[in-house]
């Protein structure tokens, strides 16, 4: 093969090559095309092999027309793969083709219940600040309701809230708690100081159901009793659960108030979280009752063994109805226990 | 508590407004819950001297009255006649407004006569309910001047919140020394001295105390000669702004002491009394008493009563009879001021249901000094009001109880409430309460007012110092709390489990835990426990179940066009067993479409939807050893139902409802259910599983369906499978389950999608065959199957 052989075969070896990649109706077809010019058996390939034969001068030409060629080839296989490549995504898109639009296949979306979320919040809270989470029954003795805790038999403050008594024979004892703070009893009765504990729990009063009232409720008791807690280790305490629960601007306010088991008694507001203290719409002067609590009352300590003298504590209860309904705008206290997904569901997001 | 302002500034001035007051008061712990101002209402009434009243041409029951109000005159027509001219009567111009009056009064024409305005009763006003006739004005009022100033109508009362252990601020009196407290002002006491006659109040009545535990002190006033009045109008206005009715002088001024001191006062008509003499004693049994507000009651020795020498005639503490009640044609009075044990009028009172003015003061604790001053109070304004003379002394049987000492000790007060208090700041916030202290070496002594029954022990003077100087200036600070926070192991798990039961779709619900006696019916081997004093019939009792519950909840939904319901509920249940057992148990309902729209698969959720739910439950909490036993009986689906258990303790009981059981709660879809014993189910999960190493090497797959009996249980099958199988199958899933053609008549194919895996190496077809072969002989020997394909 001499020079001028040599470049004929190459210019017809691309031209045909280029022709038939062009004309490749698959990239099945590009593929056999690109092997049949560019494979080791193809024209090209047995120029290469001869080019040892060729002339010393005449070889830097046959050289550069090889790789011209192969240039020209592996682009126009790169143009009409790319065209082949289109056309077969266009063909399975028409045959795939789908309306996002519809509805996914959704697996149904669950929810807790808003009072298992702010209870949740609540105790995250709590625990955060070291307090262990203790719970106790729901149908309680005299004594865990009432005596231990200050409230004796013929105390006014039984009038305040109206119990529901159980009827069973040989037990004339047996109420439906009225409050968590039994469970403060209870630990007590159980452990020893230091105690920091949380109570969650369901509570019961005689009351006929409306927007704020129901004859079931849930609260969070809390309990702190050490050597050398004050008042203001109570107000720290609930400064930075306040805090923690409704954002960490929030200021607390203390005001005097009564419980029979402690004393000093307060009832706790926090800055309204809607208005930033300012005075809006659901809190009215910019503060919003959340907390009762105070300082353990000597005779409840007395009524559990603790020496008063060495231990004090302090007690705090809010209701997690109250908190559920401030957090979520809910505006009557029964659509929480009414079993609506129409109202579940649109909390599902809470956390 | 309602206090009206400007008697509350008698007693304590102070040039503070209500707004101001209240929230002292409230920061230093007396609640004030809200400001009234009651006649807000009222506006454009007039102080008006009657000129002339004459008859109206037209009508016979009707009259024209002209009134001057400090200008011009005007004309109005009047439905009563007992002004005269030269009265002082309150005239509503046109344009005015009146209590509880939708319109505002017009110039109208009555019978052919122009009426400017109209003249008020009292009851128009708010004042009274007296609608008898117009209310004639003390003289000195200046006609033309708002009757609203004129009769203090504009005031502020403060609504105060008396807490149960503070009976001393059921008074103006006591607020009044609060006020004094926080402000500084003076605290000034009514005046509480009497001018009396000659004749002796013990020679005109006799009392005899026969209970002394329970009355331990007893006063009477006696006056004679009173007139039937009414009291003067601002009095009537005091009463009616602090919510009373204002009746006659002598009531008007009974009760005008008892507001004002906190002394509950009784007057009787003493010619209505036999004897005339009073014997406090404890009621006979059964003994009947019409007390005033018409009801008869029945009372018994438990009960403590105010009887003359015949029979009873109040209720001691509680309420009067009406025999001897004060009327119209009274003249001779006597005045109860007395003080009784609290708990006998607690017990009397609730017992009867009766809370009064009276029983409220009594039953947390009266002043037993103030029984003397009140009765001389009372027996002074009755007479300046109704006439009559008051006689000399009162008949007094029993003592005061002495004053208690309660000593405090400031570094305990400075202890308890984290604070820099010093004796000095102790002694002077005690000076502020009006609290006389003396120091005795580390302790300040107080001798307590006998009107502030709360104040029994340190702490309660501790209390006093700190709400006197206020909670804002107790600094913030954390303990050191010495232990970390967290949940314990059960309470992990059960965080675990409702997040388990939301994340495969499903709602958690509460419910009330009371159930009707139907829910009962629903489990009759489960003994309800009755409440003593439910709300309702439908809460009579404690929940056995939450499954009623629950299927309320299911109804509620599918009637609201939500059909596909997926809910569930953890909560106490309560039963009857000699002692009462509370037990929480978890309770998963699903009913209706499996999916809400399409492309979700059109069919109703069943059994196996809420089987699918146990074992995701299984699974999530680590619990292996679970397997579903016996069917069950109603409420259950006798063919779609077992008994669950754990390890073969049955701790819960899974199905379809009967049909019957579901339509009774309106649902027609089948409805799938599992109530579950939480305690054991929590106690078989595991929160801290092993690893056990998984292999390397590939899996060797096999499809293998196998022919047998359509009885046979697919867990026996399958287990016959795992067992034979042995240690290297790696996983065994049913992926088919067929009836008919071209399987025989009475069998049922079950294709498992099996993997064999070695941990050690790769297994070779002719090992993996040879398992199959294994498992084929096993499964035709357990459960007469037949491998079809393979």
């Amino acid at each position: 093969m001499d020079a001028a052989e040599a470049l004929d075969t190459i210019r017809r070896a691309r031209d045909e090559g280029v022709a038939s990649v062009k004309e490749a109706a698959t990239l099945e077809e590009l593929e056999r095309a690109e092997k049949a010019v560019l494979g080791r058996k193809g024209p090209l390939a047995a120029v290469q092999r001869s080019f040892g034969d060729l002339p010393e001068e005449s070889r830097r030409d046959v050289g550069k027309a090889v790789n011209e060629a192969f240039e020209a080839i592996r682009t126009a296989v790169a143009v009409r793969g790319d065209a082949l490549r289109a056309e077969a995504d266009r063909t399975v898109a028409r045959a795939d083709r789908l309306d996002v639009t519809l509805p996914g296949r959704r697996p149904p979306l669950g929810a807790l219940h808003p009072l298992t979320y702010t209870e949740r919040r609540i105790l995250d809270a709590l625990i955060g600040l070291g307090y262990q989470v203790r719970e106790g029954p729901e149908v309680e003795d005299d004594w865990h309701n009432f005596q231990a805790l200050n409230i004796p038999p013929d105390h006014p403050a039984r009038t305040m809230q109206d119990t529901l008594y159980l009827d069973v024979p040989g037990r004339d004892d047996l109420v439906l708690r009225t409050q968590t703070s039994p469970v403060q009893i209870r630990t007590l009765e159980a452990e020893s100081p230091p105690v920091y504990v949380a109570a969650p729990g369901r509570c019961f009063r005689r009351d006929v159901a409306d927007p704020t009232h129901a004859p079931v409720f849930h609260q969070v008791e809390i309990l702190a009793v050490d050597e050398g807690l004050t008042l203001a280790h109570m107000k720290g305490t609930l400064e930075a659960f306040a805090r923690s629960m409704f954002g960490a601007e929030q200021r607390i306010r203390l005001r005097p108030s009564y419980f029979p088991f402690v004393e000093p008694g307060a009832e706790v507001d926090v800055s309204c979280f809607f208005c930033d203290g300012a005075g809006c719409r659901v809190c009215g002067n910019g503060w919003l009752e959340i907390l009762g609590a105070g300082m353990v009352h000597p005779v409840v300590f007395e009524a559990v063994g603790v020496d008063p003298e060495r231990y004090t504590g302090f007690a705090a209860g809010m209701g997690i109805e109250r908190i559920a309904m401030l957090r979520h705008g809910i505006p009557d206290i029964r659509l929480l226990y009414e079993g609506d997904v129409r109202v579940l569901g649109q909390l599902a997001a809470a956390g | 508590m309602r206090v009206p302002l400007s008697w509350l500034r008698e007693l304590s001035p102070t040039s503070l407004s209500a707004e101001e007051v209240a929230d002292l008061l409230t920061r230093h712990g007396v609640e004030v819950d809200r400001i009234l101002r009651p006649w807000d209402e009222l506006s454009g009434v007039l102080v008006a001297r009657v000129e002339e009243v004459r008859d109206h041409p037209q009508a016979d029951r009707l009259c024209v009255a002209r009134v001057a109000a400090g200008g011009a005159e005007r004309e109005v027509v009047v439905g009563v006649r007992n002004m005269k001219p030269g009265d002082l009567v309150p005239y509503a111009a046109p344009g005015a407004t009146l209590p509880g009056m939708a319109e505002k009064i017009e110039r109208r024409e009555l019978r052919g006569v122009a009426s400017e305005g109209m003249l008020c009763s009292p009851k128009e006003l708010g004042v009274s309910t007296d609608h008898t006739g117009i209310l004639i004005l003390d003289e000195e009022l200046e006609p033309g001047s708002d009757l609203k100033e004129a009769l203090g109508l504009d005031e502020a009362v403060l609504d105060i919140e008396v807490f149960p252990n503070r009976p001393d601020l059921l008074s103006i009196a006591g607020v009044a020394r609060e006020v004094a407290a926080v402000t500084g002002a003076d605290l000034m006491l009514p005046d509480t001295s009497v001018k009396e006659g000659p004749e002796k109040a013990d020679d005109a009545a006799t009392v005899e105390v026969k209970d002394s535990e329970r009355c331990p002190r007893y006063l009477a006033r006696v006056i004679r000669g009173v007139r039937h009045a009414t009291a003067p109008v601002r009095a009537q206005v005091r009463l009616a702004a602090a919510g009373m009715r204002p009746l006659s002088a002598v009531v008007d001024a009974t009760n005008y002491v008892m507001l004002e001191l906190g002394q509950p006062l009784h007057p009787f008509d003493l010619r209505r009394l036999a004897g005339p003499g009073i014997v406090v004693r404890p009621a006979d049994d059964g003994e009947r008493l019409v007390t005033l507000d018409g009801e008869e009651r029945t009372l018994g020795p438990e009960d403590l009563v105010i009887a003359d020498v015949e029979g009873a005639v109040a209720i001691a503490g509680v309420m009067g009879g009406g025999d001897s009640e004060v009327s119209a044609e009274t003249t001779d009075v006597l005045i109860e001021s007395a003080y009784f044990q609290p708990v006998g009028i607690l017990r009397t009172a609730r017992r009867l249901g009766l809370r009064t003015e009276a029983s409220i003061r009594f039953e947390r604790g009266a002043d037993p000094e103030a029984v003397g001053p009140a009765a001389a109070r009372a027996a002074a304004l009755a007479t300046s009001w109704a006439g009559g003379t008051v006689l000399a002394g009162a008949v007094d049987v029993g003592q005061v109880p002495p004053r208690k000492t309660v000593a405090v000790r400031p570094q305990r007060a400075a202890a308890l409430l984290g604070t820099d208090l010093s004796a000095a700041d102790v002694r002077e916030a005690l000076a502020r309460l009006r609290l006389p202290a003396s120091e005795e070496g580390d302790t300040v002594a107080v001798e307590v007012p006998s009107a502030r029954v709360d104040l029994e022990r340190e702490v309660d003077l501790i209390e006093e110092v700190a709400r006197l100087s206020g909670y804002d200036h107790v600094p913030s600070t954390l303990p050191g709390v010495r232990q970390g926070g967290g949940l314990t192991a059960p309470q992990r798990l059960a965080r675990r489990l409702r997040d388990l039961l939301a994340g495969v779709g499903l709602v958690e619900t509460r419910s009330w835990s009371f159930a009707s006696s139907g829910d009962l019916e629903l489990f009759p081997g489960r003994a309800g426990v009755p409440v003593a004093n439910p709300v309702s019939e439908d809460e009579g009792h404690l929940r056995t179940s939450l499954l009623p519950g629950l299927l309320r909840a299911a109804r509620r939904n599918v009637a609201h066009r939500r059909p596909s319901v997926r809910l569930f509920e953890i909560g106490a249940t309560f039963e009857m067993n000699g002692d009462v057992t509370e037990e929480d148990r978890l309770v998963v309902l699903l009913t209706g479409p499996a999916a809400e729209e399409w492309p979700g698969e059109p069919r109703d959720q069943d059994f196996l939807d809420l089987k699918g739910v146990i074992e995701h439950l299984m699974a999530g909490l680590g619990i292996d050893d679970w397997t579903l036993g016996k069917p069950l009986d109603r409420p259950w689906h006798a063919a779609r139902s077992a008994v669950l258990h754990l390890d073969e303790d049955p701790i819960g009981e899974v199905g379809e409802l009967h049909a019957e059981t579901a339509a009774a709660f309106d649902l027609t879809a089948r409805v799938a259910a599992m109530e579950v014993r939480l305690e054991p189910f929590l106690a078989a999960a595991s929160t801290l599983p092993a690893l056990r190493d998984v292999s390397r090497f590939p899996p060797v797959h096999r499809d293998l369906a196998f022919v047998v009996g359509e009885d046979v249980p697919a867990r026996d099958v399958r287990a016959a499978l795992v067992d034979a199988a042995g240690a290297l199958l790696d996983r065994v899933l049913l992926f088919d389950v067929f009836e008919g053609d071209p399987i025989p008549t009475g069998k049922k194919s079950l294709a498992f999608s099996v993997d064999f895996r070695a941990p050690d190496r790769t297994l070779t077809d002719q090992e993996a065959d040879d398992l199959v072969n294994t498992i084929s002989a096993r499964l035709a020997k357990e459960v007469d199957a037949e491998l079809r394909a393979g």
